[in-house]
């Protein structure tokens, strides 16, 4: 036998506290003498009781706190989806930049064979290079600006 | 590498508009569903697991993951049934886990009675020990099955919906699960 067809109102009794001083007798007596009503009750008045000291004991954050995290989190995991694209897109420009810088080490390679002249030519037009490099890092910023500010 | 533009700014700031409409509910409802839960949840939690904190730390990944879930739940009892079902779920991912001591935790605080009126607190004590240790013997379904239905009260139906087991075959499971926990609980009695 696995079930009592009392089992609902052993159960109950224990539930809302009547077991086993409020129960009826006749529940009581039943219990006494049938093994599936004794184990429900073995077992469900001490888990009644642990629930109860639990639920006592518990201090859960409030609602409040709970959904404030919650808010913070979605929107941090929102962020990190939406930069995805970005971040692919970052990658590719750095492979880009890699490959190209490869590509272009034999030249270099070669043009490092002409330092020479070239550095007897800077020497010649130190002034004329200098003005120069000023006026791209003061300019290009700038250039910068305008090419991308919507109005 | 290149700065990020406008227009992504934009879209970054849309995708966050819609993850933010992505919650089941709104605040309020919310509040009312979590009062109501929070505390039972809690405590199976911190029964299933052993610990404590780590009921606080799930307790707070369970409603994260309840509010974003969309699932077609029509009232109360199934979004119940449903968050505690993420809870279990959440349990299991953790016990995979190796450092769980499921007899550690016999209450937070003091311990107190079942009718709240005071009495005997050592006995009541050492009862919720003996509990507490009897069910870390049983297999962790069998403690899900044992709690849902006689701590918390939930119908077989409620149950297998909870656990994901076949309803039919909660009743045996329930009765294996039973008779195994009285005979343990006593056997601590002696």
């Amino acid at each position: 036998m696995i079930e009592c067809l009392r089992e609902t109102d052993v159960f109950e009794a224990i539930a809302f506290g009547r077991w086993p001083a409020a129960a009826d007798a006749d529940l009581r007596a039943h219990v006494a003498r049938c093994p599936v009503c004794l184990d429900l009750v073995a077992v469900a008045v001490p888990l009644q009781c642990d629930r109860q000291a639990l639920v006592r004991a518990a201090q859960p954050p409030t609602a409040a706190v709970v959904w404030w995290r919650a808010a913070i989190r979605a929107r941090a995991e929102a962020t990190r989806t939406a930069m995805q694209p970005i971040a692919v897109w970052r990658r590719v420009v750095a492979v880009c930049i890699a490959g190209a810088a490869a590509a272009l080490v034999p030249d270099v390679w070669q043009w490092g064979r002409g330092i020479d002249a070239l550095a007897s030519f800077g020497v010649q037009h130190a002034a004329f290079i200098l003005v120069a490099l000023v006026a791209g890092l003061v300019l290009a910023p700038l250039a910068v600006y305008f090419a991308l500010a919507d109005d | 590498m290149r700065d990020v533009t406008v227009t992504e700014l934009e879209q970054l700031a849309a995708g966050i508009a819609e993850a933010e409409a992505t919650f089941q509910m709104d605040e309020e409802a919310f509040g009312c569903f979590y009062e109501r839960t929070a505390r039972p949840v809690w405590a199976y939690l911190a029964r299933m697991t052993g610990d404590p904190r780590l009921a606080d730390d799930l307790l707070q990944e369970a409603y994260y993951r309840f509010l974003r879930a969309r699932p077609a739940l029509d009232d109360e009892a199934h979004r119940r049934n449903y968050l505690f079902r993420i809870a279990t779920n959440l349990v299991h991912d953790i016990r995979r886990r190796p450092q769980v001591d499921e007899t550690a935790m016999p209450v937070r605080g003091p311990a107190e009675t079942i009718d709240g009126q005071g009495g005997d607190m050592a006995a009541e004590t050492v009862r919720r020990i003996d509990t507490a240790r009897g069910l870390a013997q049983l297999k962790p379904r069998e403690r899900e099955l044992l709690w849902l239905a006689y701590a918390q009260g939930s119908s077989h139906h409620e149950i297998a919906e909870t656990l994901g087991v076949k309803a039919s075959s909660v009743k045996m499971l329930l009765f294996r699960a039973r008779r195994r926990l009285a005979a343990v609980l006593r056997a601590a009695e002696r």
